[in-house]
């Protein structure tokens, strides 16, 4: 058929076009148009590096890399530039230098100007690349990238500053600051006042607004530590931990769902909360980082190390149909080099994926090194040992087994059994057993099968395959779309007339197995061909026919015998079964194997899609003659059926036994209980870790041309760090925890810088660097370098204790500044950096919805545990892939902090979205602080807020029943606000309240639906507080660190 | 170490739009200005650092801007055909696949093209409909697009566009954004980055979605790295238009004025104490939101359209559809909307091209016509392009697969598909590019995904290669590194 088609070809030229077009020229040695090649040996260093430097290397050399070419160097030359690789080793004719300096390439000619090279200059080129382009192997790029740019220079402490009030500063911090308002002229401002502190305090520390009580007994305290007691009480509170989680958890893209079309549910959460707690716990910065990236790595590591490596889990997983599992891996190493390299390095690693980075010291080549140790990692679920779960299962095995060892005493006995007069009850129901037993075994059909280990096995897409001692293969690793396993078994039987495939469950798989699908139809597989060749000696293998397949259990439909139809869409599956043992038989036509060894091939082809591939399997032959099919039972037990009852031993005995016991149709309503016992187990809950791969199955990591995946370079790296920052130490290992632990080197002169500028950023609104993830050459420059150095040094020297950062920053007495600001400093530092009053920003997405919470008294202030989902406008979930509902949740989970709030990748929370949160696709350093309509609208009219505000309404009016409106108005506005209003904010809001009971009164408003309440007697008086709650919850000082 | 003179620089691209942005709206916007005349401040406009972003010099984030040079389009309405029509069957007619149904496609056609569903050796599919010449231009288009037909010399058809993507989440971003992984800004926000909106009182940037879910979710209207305000803006077409554009129940519009005067009242005396410019920006944030309380739903009330006009879309009042979709859409350009994305997904044929097609035709033929022909009839064409198209093609090939239940429909094929574009500087009556006799690669006139997307923003007067953002280090465009303007369509 193909044939006739390009005899058509060969006649319709325009057919033709479709089968070049893109394709490079053929090669063609006789290509008129090309100067011959040389016709000697050529010697790179005396003929061609000559020639590059004389001609090329100006543009294309560690300076200019045009077209992201460089001739320098051995790895970036055969890499190529921009337009893909320009040598091909051994063809001249194909290599795309060669066309661009022969002048082949209409667009250009290579060199630009200058002559172009000789005729025989080309063909020195030509005959060193026919020659396979020696390149010598030791030519790693000429320089080192090096930099003397600020960042790459590790901190020292720096003195401190000499400033104009030496009595103004609390601490060094302020020596820094002040200094700089000295040389400029200006002057601090004053101290805020202390409600306004511990508001800002509390925000920026627990993300919560105090209660004014807690304003109160601030405000007169008369300790001189009372600030630094406050300081103290907050860092030490649970809600520290969740309040500036929130932010690493932009960093690390958290999200509750896989992103992309399907965008289904993942389980993580047990890593948000070991963020929670480990800042709490304020676990040393180096040890928080060594545990998320490299946790699994560790000497044997706790549960809670594990769980920190869903760090890097948090990418996102496609799960489209027709994917290629690989490329979307591929994509999530790409994003994990990326957020490693902004998040600790405070570098733009990424910019070198496709060519080496344009503006900062960092080769292409440095990128897949960083790559590479990123890149050799499994990534599994974990299960939690949650006790109550735990001890729950335990109970519910408990009763199984008590139900199983019940079995033997409940087999009916019927009155006609024999023995009835002579015999005890227990006697003649044993009896009886036994001999409903031996009828049930007279009726199997059973074989002699010989289970032989493999002694070859390959994944056609990568997967790790390993032989247990049992002899069954246990796949792992990678989990591609489809696959195809080859495997080769040897065997000197004589005769062999079957193959029995077992798939087998195990604890590593999706629901136990056999399968690996671990998306759809979970734990299932679809074997679509199954195909067999043997050979014997040298001969050519030859196909063996399979008469027919038969199998223990299929899904309706999909019988064993799909998989040798020879038809590729169809195949054995088994559905409804899964974790549980299960075998095909496929009998020969006719009997193979000739006594000398003998080499079956078999092809198992799993081609189907969502990774519906075997997870552990068993192959055994067997010579019996006849009819040979699947048994029916589980090979340990069809084994030991071919044993005479008389040879076999106790523990033979008693395993079939049992198996009777828990198939007999007498003992169905024992069965039936068992199984729903077994439905019940609750199960563990799991989070998402890495665990890296074992060196024998360790990825190889190569260049890829321009960054593609389809195109990798065949240039092999090791893992290895960017040669412009300090080297790896030798007594390190290159995986994960190796670079880990380089991260957090004291020589790295980044890490410190990078962490206390974000947490800097986080106080003040605005990093001391304000490029928060990009410390490079075209980042912003320190607005205070030796403030930056001197914390960094500081970070280390306090054992890397963010809390330690913390308390400098928020006891300074800059950071206790008035935020206030006056016309003449508006106009010479709009964006506050220089300091010289106090930051002053609107709350992130959460916090507004948490702070709303609060003041009304609604706030679960419950830490950790699964995501919620809270109320949101309806349809906003509606218009993501498959139209999902939000399951709203009920009772007090309504009510939980926003950062349990579930996060949807492809359909946020639509509040968080409007006021900024971000969408969790990728690392995040730093969100904008927009200030648009859309906010208005949700604040004012979101159901979230309106209920808040109605919470809000009954709060004062339960809180103070017998006050006047003028009271409750200030209880109102000191719950959102802290702060007492002032006398011309209390007559608007009191004009206001009136304006609104009156038309309440006058029946002109429905009170009830304004107050979310149907107790008529009182919903006039909420009414009308709830419309000035809601006003309040709308205030710009409400939502805003003073 | 930097001298330490050197930190009050320009600032990140980020920040000075948020710098500008306030000293604008102090000096153009009257809210609570009594308190701080910010004059000295107000030296011009600023551009973003790294980008060639025109400055602005009014009072929000979105005001109007004038683009590099004089622009053809003023407006974009998008009809994202999500799922991926046939091309094959409605476009690019292959009378070859009628005579080679049912036999396989030579290997040397697939090469090393991977499909998601289909195997590489799959047999050729004939075309499910008949095509026929329309207009004075003679464009070829299947009978399942009759609405089309009439407008077809108004339209520029360009049957070789081809993309990177093949699969649903990734091409849709791609197409939007210019790179298949979310996270990056999308046209409408590149575009409305660039331009700004010239609606006062509606979003500059609005999605429409008809049909069922979108397989790239939001992030076929994020914006990215760019700041919010220049995010897509869903309006649905029930419930509220606009996500809590309805004040809750039992607050009237005098509740509503009265409570916003109040916050106003008390957000103007934190202004004057403690004097950020911030609260005056929310203090017009808050007058903004009130106004689009009424602007919306008066944008999506339809008594006024005549029955004509409602028979010429097929539209039923009240019934959420893509007709209705795209009659909003000229409602909104009309008041000053300058990005519409509207989606309809449902073609995703992998079985039953004939039955699928049949259904979504039916759906958005007349519509997609008829808004061609409404905005001709009122003088909007010539300053509104309109694009269709969705995500890549489908293969020439049959796709069928027993236990997925699919047969007779077509794959994904990312080598070849067809968009159409009107209005906005296009030449109309155009039919551009040529795939070969199997519609398996483009043979004449190739127009990838980055150059339809330059070609977009010239037709708006936006030099793709000007518009960028910087961040993570880079200047960001939506071309990537790619893009050439296909000039071939320009009138």
């Amino acid at each position: 058929m193909v044939l006739n088609w390009l005899r058509r070809f060969s006649v319709a030229p325009t057919l033709l076009v479709p089968m070049v077009a893109g394709l490079p020229a053929p090669a063609q040695d006789d290509d008129p148009a090309l100067p011959p090649p040389a016709d000697r040996p050529i010697d790179f260093e005396t003929d061609i590096r000559p020639l590059f430097e004389a001609r090329c290397i100006n543009c294309h050399g560690a300076d200019q890399r045009k077209g992201g070419l460089r001739l320098d160097n051995r790895a970036d030359g055969l890499a190529g530039g921009d337009s893909g690789p320009m040598i091909e080793p051994g063809d001249s004719a194909l290599s795309y230098l060669i066309e661009k300096v022969a002048g082949l390439d209409p667009l250009s000619t290579m060199p630009p100007s200058g002559d172009p090279l000789t005729p025989d200059q080309v063909g020195l080129l030509r005959a060193w690349i026919d020659q396979g382009a020696d390149w010598p192997d030791a030519d790693d790029p000429a320089e080192a990238p090096s930099s003397d740019h600020w960042a790459f220079q590790a901190p020292e402490l720096p003195e401190l500053p000499s400033v104009s009030d030496p009595s103004w500063p609390r601490n060094p911090i302020d020596h820094f600051i002040l200094a700089r308002l000295d040389a400029e002229g200006l002057s601090p401002a004053p101290e805020a006042d202390r409600t306004t502190l511990i508001r800002r305090l509390a925000l920026d520390l627990i993300g919560l607004p105090p209660t004014p009580e807690e304003v109160d007994a601030f405000v007169n305290d008369p300790s001189p530590e009372a600030y630094e007691n406050l300081v103290d009480r907050l860092l030490a509170s649970p809600h520290y931990g969740e309040r500036w989680g929130r932010r690493w958890l932009d960093l690390a893209r958290y999200a509750d769902t896989n992103g992309y079309e399907k965008d289904r549910e993942r389980s993580i959460w047990p890593y948000r909360d070991w963020v929670i707690d480990a800042l709490n716990d304020d676990l040393p910065f180096d040890q928080f980082t060594i545990e998320q990236l490299a946790g699994d790595l560790l000497p044997d590591p706790s549960i809670d190390q594990r769980v920190a490596t869903g760090f890097h889990r948090n990418t996102m997983i496609n799960e489209e149909g027709g994917i290629d599992v690989e490329e979307f891996r591929y994509a999530a190493v790409v994003d994990r080099v990326a957020t490693t390299g902004s998040t600790w390095l405070g570098l733009t690693v990424a910019c070198a994926q496709c060519h080496t980075h344009k503006f900062d010291p960092i080769t292409q080549r440095e990128y897949y090194q960083l790559f590479a140790f990123l890149n050799n990692a499994d990534e599994p679920e974990l299960a939690l040992p949650d006790p109550e779960i735990l001890r729950r299962r335990a109970e519910l095995q408990a009763e199984i087994d008590a139900v199983v060892a019940s079995l033997p005493f409940l087999f009916p006995v019927p009155d006609d059994a024999p023995g009835g007069e002579s015999l005890t009850e227990d006697e003649r129901r044993r009896q009886h057993r036994a001999a409903s037993m031996a009828r049930w075994e007279a009726d199997l059909t059973t074989f002699d099968w010989t289970p032989i280990a493999p002694s070859s096995l390959a994944s056609k897409n990568g997967a790790t395959m390993e032989v247990l001692d049992d002899r069954s293969v246990l796949v792992s690793g990678d989990t591609p779309n489809q696959d195809v396993y080859t495997v080769e078994l040897e065997t000197d039987l004589e005769g062999i007339t079957g193959l029995r495939l077992e798939v087998l469950p195990h604890e590593s798989l999706p629901d136990g197995g056999p399968g690996r699908a671990p998306l759809f139809s979970v734990g299932d597989f679809l074997l679509t061909e199954f195909e067999v060749e043997a050979s014997s000696g040298e001969d050519t293998p030859e196909r063996v026919a399979i008469a027919q397949a038969s199998e223990d259990y299929a899904e309706k439909g999909h019988p064993a015998a799909k998989a040798i139809d020879g038809v590729y869409d169809t195949g054995w599956n088994v559905k409804g079964a899964i974790g549980e043992p299960h075998a095909a038989v496929f009998a020969f036509a006719e009997p193979i194997g000739e006594g000398e060894k003998t080499r079956l091939v078999l092809t198992l082809r799993q081609e189907y899609i969502h990774q519906m591939t075997i997870g552990r399997f068993r192959l055994s032959t067997t010579t019996d003659s006849g009819s040979v099919r699947a048994s029916g039972l589980p090979a340990e037990i069809e084994a030991i059926a071919r044993i005479p009852a008389h040879e076999r031993t106790p523990e033979q005995a008693d395993q079939i036994t049992a198996y009777y016991l828990s198939v007999a149709p007498e003992l169905e309503e024992q069965h039936q209980r068992i199984a729903s016992l077994r439905k019940a187990m609750p199960k563990l809950p799991t989070t998402m870790v890495m665990q890296e791969r074992r060196p024998e199955h360790s990825r190889t990591t190569q260049i890829h041309q321009r960054g593609e995946f389809l195109q990798p370079t065949g240039n092999a790296v090791e893992p290895g760090v960017p040669s412009v920052l300090h080297p790896l130490p030798d007594d390190q290992p290159l995986d994960r925890l190796g670079l880990a632990r380089w991260l957090v080197s004291e020589d790295n002169p980044l890490v410190a810088r990078v962490t206390v500028n974000r947490l800097w950023s986080g106080h003040f609104g605005r990093g001391i660097v304000p490029t928060l993830d990009d410390f490079g050459t075209r980042g912003e420059p320190p607005s205070h370098p030796d403030l930056l150095d001197w914390l960094a040094v500081t970070f280390v020297n306090e054992g890397w204790s963010q809390k330690a950062i913390h308390r400098l920053i928020v006891t300074s007495a800059t950071y206790r500044q008035s935020s206030a600001v006056d016309r003449s400093l508006v106009d010479r530092d709009l964006e506050n950096v220089l300091l010289a009053r106090g930051p002053r920003f609107r709350l992130e997405a959460e916090l507004v919805r948490d702070l709303a919470l609060s003041a009304s008294g609604l706030l679960n202030p419950t830490v950790g545990g699964p995501s919620v989902y809270p109320p949101q406008p309806a349809g906003v979930t509606a218009l993501a892939y498959g139209g999902p509902g939000w399951p709203t949740s009920t009772g007090p989970d309504r009510y939980r902090r926003g950062l349990y709030t579930f996060t949807k990748r492809t359909a946020p929370y639509a509040a968080f979205t409007t006021f900024d949160a971000p969408t969790s696709e990728v690392t995040c350093t730093r969100r904008e602080r927009s200030n648009t309509p859309l906010q208005a609208l949700t604040l004012l009219n979101d159901p979230v807020f309106l209920e808040a505000a109605q919470a809000l309404a009954r709060r004062v009016v339960s809180e103070l029943p017998e006050a006047d409106a003028e009271a409750r108005a200030a209880r109102a506005f000191r719950l959102c606000l802290s702060r007492e209003p002032d006398a011309s904010e209390l007559a608007a809001i009191l004009d206001f309240y009136q304006a609104q009971h009156d038309r309440i009164a006058a029946g002109e408003l429905d009170a009830e639906a304004l107050a979310g309440t149907s107790e008529s007697d009182r919903a006039a008086e909420l009414a009308a507080w709830a419309t000035v709650a809601r006003a309040l919850l709308n205030l710009d000082e409400t939502i805003t660190v003073e | 170490m930097p001298s330490r003179n050197r930190d009050l620089r320009p600032l990140a691209a980020r920040e000075t739009l948020r710098a500008v942005t306030r000293r604008h709206f102090f000096r153009d916007c009257g809210v609570g200005l009594g308190k701080i005349a910010l004059a000295s401040m107000l030296a011009g406009g600023a551009r973003a650092i790294g980008s060639d972003v025109p400055a602005f010099d009014v009072t929000n984030p979105l005001s109007p801007r004038p683009p590099h040079f004089a622009p053809k389009a003023k407006r974009v309405i998008y009809l994202f055909m999500a799922g991926a029509p046939s091309q094959l069957d409605l476009f690019d007619p292959k009378p070859t696949l009628a005579e080679y149904d049912g036999q396989p496609v030579p290997a040397e056609v697939v090469k090393d093209q991977r499909y998601a569903f289909i195997r590489p050796d799959a047999s050729l599919m004939a075309p499910r409909f008949r095509f026929s010449r329309h207009g004075e231009s003679g464009a070829e288009l299947s009978e399942m697009l009759p609405h089309l037909a009439k407008v077809v010399d108004d339209i520029a058809i360009v049957r070789s566009v081809h993309t990177d993507q093949f699969n649903h989440a990734p091409a849709q971003i791609f197409m939007n954004s210019g790179s298949p992984l979310p996270g990056r800004p999308c046209m409408g926000s590149w575009v409305t980055y660039g331009i700004g909106s010239e609606a006062e009182d509606l979003p500059g940037f609005v999605v429409l979605s008809s049909g069922s879910g979108i397989s790239g979710g939001a992030a076929n209207w994020s914006s990215g790295f760019l700041p919010t305000s220049y995010e897509g803006v869903v309006f649905r077409s029930q419930g509220d238009a606009i996500l809590n554009v309805s004040s809750p129940p039992g607050f009237d519009d005098q509740l509503q004025r009265d409570s916003l005067d109040l916050i106003r009242t008390l957000n103007d005396r934190q202004l004057g104490r403690v004097g950020d410019p911030e609260i005056a920006s929310r203090i017009a944030s808050y007058e903004m939101a009130y106004r689009m309380q009424s602007s919306a739903p008066e944008l999506m009330d339809l008594s006024g359209e005549s029955q004509d006009t409602l028979d010429l879309y097929g539209v039923t009042p009240g019934k959420a559809s893509f007709a209705n979709n795209c009659l909003l859409a000229r409602r909104m350009i009309e008041r000053g909307v300058r990005f519409v994305n509207l989606y309809h997904e449902g073609w995703d044929h992998h079985s039953d091209v004939e039955g699928g097609l049949r259904s979504q035709c039916g759906q958005t033929d007349q519509a997609s016509a008829a808004l061609v022909l409404d905005l001709k009839r009122r003088g909007l064409l010539e300053d509104t392009l309109i694009v269709w198209g969705g995500e890549f093609g489908r293969t020439p090939m049959v796709e069928s697969n027993a236990t997925l239940g699919r047969s007779l429909g077509r794959d994904h094929h990312p080598q070849a598909f067809t968009m159409w574009f009107a209005g906005g500087g296009v030449k109309p009556g155009l039919t551009l590019g040529a795939t070969d006799d199997l519609g398996f690669h483009v043979v004449d006139r190739p127009v990838h995904v980055h150059d339809v997307q330059a070609t977009i923003l010239h037709l708006l007067g936006l030099d793709h290669e000007r518009l960028t953002f910087r961040t993570q280090g880079r200047d960001f465009r939506l071309t990537d590194v790619h893009g050439h303007v296909v000039e071939e369509l320009l009138a």
